[in-house]
């Protein structure tokens, strides 16, 4: 008899880390130790979380893959389930399943300088490939951080943005929308970290983005201008998905869908979808 | 045993009345408002089979419920746990359509390939499929146009067909076989009568189908982009959102899945049928929807219907069975819609000056009174062959020929659009 896609696992929650006012970083373990030693995963994957009497979400993995580090999800509050996990307090259980999706394609990405550009949350993905590429340091070439966020409280993964800044051939930049009165740092949208980003060379860069569509569209637009090819630019998108595998639909963009030929897309393909951002 | 019988009418209740002993039978009968539907038959003997018109609702109701609940789930102190809920359940299928039994043979792509969905291939795994041919296309059918009807040459475990006072029945897969062979004495051979009889039969069905729904020319649009916006956004003024279509359609199998709170320690986890014009259907927490127009839901889903299925099994994901043209009361159904793009002038004033060429060509008009015609059009803005009708220069059946000349095409098709509807 075949598996049950549909079945989730049961995991508790180990810790949970308060980045911002309203994302929550969950460090999550399998209930079932075999499922524990079974799972693993690429960056860019996502899991279906299952909250109690709320239904599933799709959530990007933010942590790094390997079994030896804990699996964690970061969960910004925007809806009924993710208000319900914002709730949730340690030992508290919620449901996995998954890995689901393409990831990043680690294999083209090697060999090459990196440029990640970051918005809110969707910093989250970006971190597992992030982290996976610092420890395989020598596979890859220079890597350049431009993040942003609406105001120096809504700065996810604080301690890891300083950690990078201290890595060798790592230039991280971080802009916010509104500062306050003890930000020093940059003001105004990502797209103006360009012009201190002088060590971008379009030609040997691949550039991966995640955050708001709006974010996107400026940051391809102007990626574009500079001279990067459409297959050196690629994104991960969010969709309303139900299923995780392909059937039910709801995350259909042209002849894909999200969850499986996902969510990693270059901007070649994107393109060719009818209107996505 | 071979492969053609005949199954006289008179043990027809007979034969069902044994399969429902066994196995679970679903047949379409009549119920007491008219309607015909598929229903799980308890007693053959109190039912009123109908054999006659094609059910209101497709039988992919069976396989993949209007509701269905996945699983159990509860609340343990801080565990949380799931039971899964799994369907068994052997039927046979008697008195399906060619459109619906082709169907469901879609369905079981869709639902093996990639992740295995158990949920719809348990209810599959041990049914049996038996149609009965059309001799009469019902109305709105057009089965023939997407080939799937309205005799199947393959798919079936038996099909049958309406000789009067005798079935000839047709053995397809091997499950078709098992089921005569148990009960054989129902059963003798086919003569050569009756299999001209039945071929004769099949030959007639088909000539009988008026409506030609062009696929080919629908979809070939779709491949040359020439589908223009304007003509999305008329349909999304006249689509409801009721999503009628996807509910009645037996290919539409798009889903969605919710939790259904039963205490405050445990509940259901229930999957239901969804469609993609509903406006809900793309929609993320937080609010951003990136099919929020309703013109760019009824783009995808024909699109999804006859390109993108096709790029991926071949063949559009529609079967002709006309259901949606009952349904929609904006009027766009895949007939409908269909008639609408083949129509469409491509672009307006590219097709105008086509097809003023064609005409000159075809010695009907002078080029002094193309002229005139363009002109005129410029201010009416009417379509150049309705403008040309209008001032009595050319007939309608004058276009309709030299284009069928000029393009290849038979008169009925693909003029409409350009004389004006």
């Amino acid at each position: 008899m075949v598996a049950n896609i549909y079945h989730p696992h049961p995991a508790s929650i180990q810790e949970i880390k308060e980045e911002t006012p309203d994302i929550k970083t969950f460090t999550l373990g399998f209930k079932d130790q075999e499922v524990q030693n079974r799972f693993t995963f690429r960056p860019g994957q996502f899991v279906l979380v299952s909250i109690f009497n709320c239904g599933e979400a799709p959530i990007s993995i933010c942590s790094f893959p390997t079994f030896s580090e804990d699996l964690q999800l970061s969960i910004k509050k925007v809806g009924l389930l993710t208000g319900e996990i914002h709730r949730y307090t340690e030992g508290d259980e919620v449901g996995l399943r998954g890995p689901y999706g393409n990831g990043f394609p680690l294999e083209e990405l090697c060999g090459h300088n990196l440029l990640f550009v970051g918005g809110g949350i969707g910093l989250a993905p970006l971190r597992s490939l992030i982290k996976y590429i610092l420890f395989k340091r020598s596979e890859f070439g220079r890597v350049t951080i431009l993040y942003g966020a609406r105001t120096p409280r809504d700065l996810v993964f604080r301690d890891d943005l300083a950690a990078w800044v201290r890595e060798e051939n790592v230039k991280v930049m971080i802009t916010v929308d509104r500062g306050d009165s003890e930000w020093k740092g940059d003001i105004g949208p990502v797209t103006h970290l360009w012009k201190k980003a002088t060590i971008l060379n379009p030609s040997d860069t691949k550039a991966i983005i995640c955050g708001p569509p709006v974010m996107i569209s400026c940051v391809v637009f102007d990626l574009l201008k500079m001279g990067f090819a459409e297959d050196d630019i690629m994104s991960t998108l969010e969709r309303n998905m139900k299923c995780g595998v392909g059937k039910c639909g709801h995350c259909s963009i042209g002849s894909k869908f999200t969850c499986l030929h996902g969510p990693v897309f270059t901007y070649r393909q994107i393109k060719e979808f009818p209107s996505v951002l | 045993m071979s492969d053609q019988l005949i199954l006289d009418k008179e043990h027809l209740t007979g034969f069902l009345r044994k399969i429902s002993k066994e196995r679970e039978l679903v047949a379409p009968v009549k119920n007491h408002h008219g309607d015909t539907l598929f229903e799980v038959i308890s007693s053959v003997d109190n039912i009123s089979l109908d054999l006659e018109s094609r059910p209101v609702m497709p039988p992919k109701n069976f396989f993949l419920p209007r509701t269905e609940t996945l699983f159990h789930y509860q609340r343990k102190g801080k565990q949380y746990l799931f039971k899964e809920v799994l369907p068994e359940v052997p039927s046979v299928f008697f008195g399906l359509r060619s459109c619906d039994l082709w169907a469901i043979l879609f369905l079981d792509v869709v639902f093996q390939e990639n992740f295995k969905d158990r949920y719809y291939l348990n209810r599959r795994s041990d049914t049996v499929l038996i149609n009965i041919g059309c001799r009469e296309p019902m109305r709105n059918c057009f089965c023939k146009s997407a080939k799937s009807g309205p005799f199947l040459t393959q798919g079936y475990d038996l099909q049958l067909t309406d000789l009067g006072d005798r079935f000839f029945v047709e053995i397809g897969r091997p499950r078709g076989r098992e089921l005569v062979e148990k009960w054989d004495y129902f059963f003798r051979p086919a003569t050569n009568r009756d299999k001209d009889e039945q071929y004769e039969i099949v030959l007639e069905a088909e000539s009988k189908f008026e409506r030609i729904v062009d696929f080919d020319t629908a979809i070939s649009r779709f491949i040359n982009n020439e589908v223009d916006d304007a003509l999305w956004e008329e349909l999304g003024n006249r689509c409801q959102s009721c999503g009628g279509c996807a509910y009645v359609c037996p290919t539409c199998y798009c889903f969605n899945i919710v939790d259904r709170p039963v205490s405050e320690t445990e509940g259901q986890r229930v999957r239901m049928h969804d469609a993609c014009t509903l406006a809900g259907f793309t929609r993320l927490a937080g609010g951003h929807n990136p099919r929020h127009e309703r013109s760019r839901r009824i783009r995808r889903r024909f699109y999804h219907k006859l390109y993108y299925d096709r790029e991926k099994y071949h063949r559009p994901s529609c079967v002709g069975c006309g259901r949606c043209v009952e349904i929609c009361f904006g009027r766009i159904d895949m007939v409908h819609f269909i008639r609408m793009v083949c129509e469409r002038p491509e672009k307006s004033k590219e097709a105008s000056l086509r097809l003023g060429e064609i005409l000159l060509q075809a010695g009907l008009i002078s080029s002094q009174e193309l002229r005139i015609a363009l002109e005129r059009q410029a201010s009416t803005g009417k379509p150049l062959g309705a403008q040309l009708v209008e001032d009595g220069l050319v007939t309608k059946e004058g276009i309709a020929r030299a284009l069928g000349y000029q393009l290849g095409i038979p008169e009925t098709v693909g003029t409409g659009g350009m004389i004006g509807r």
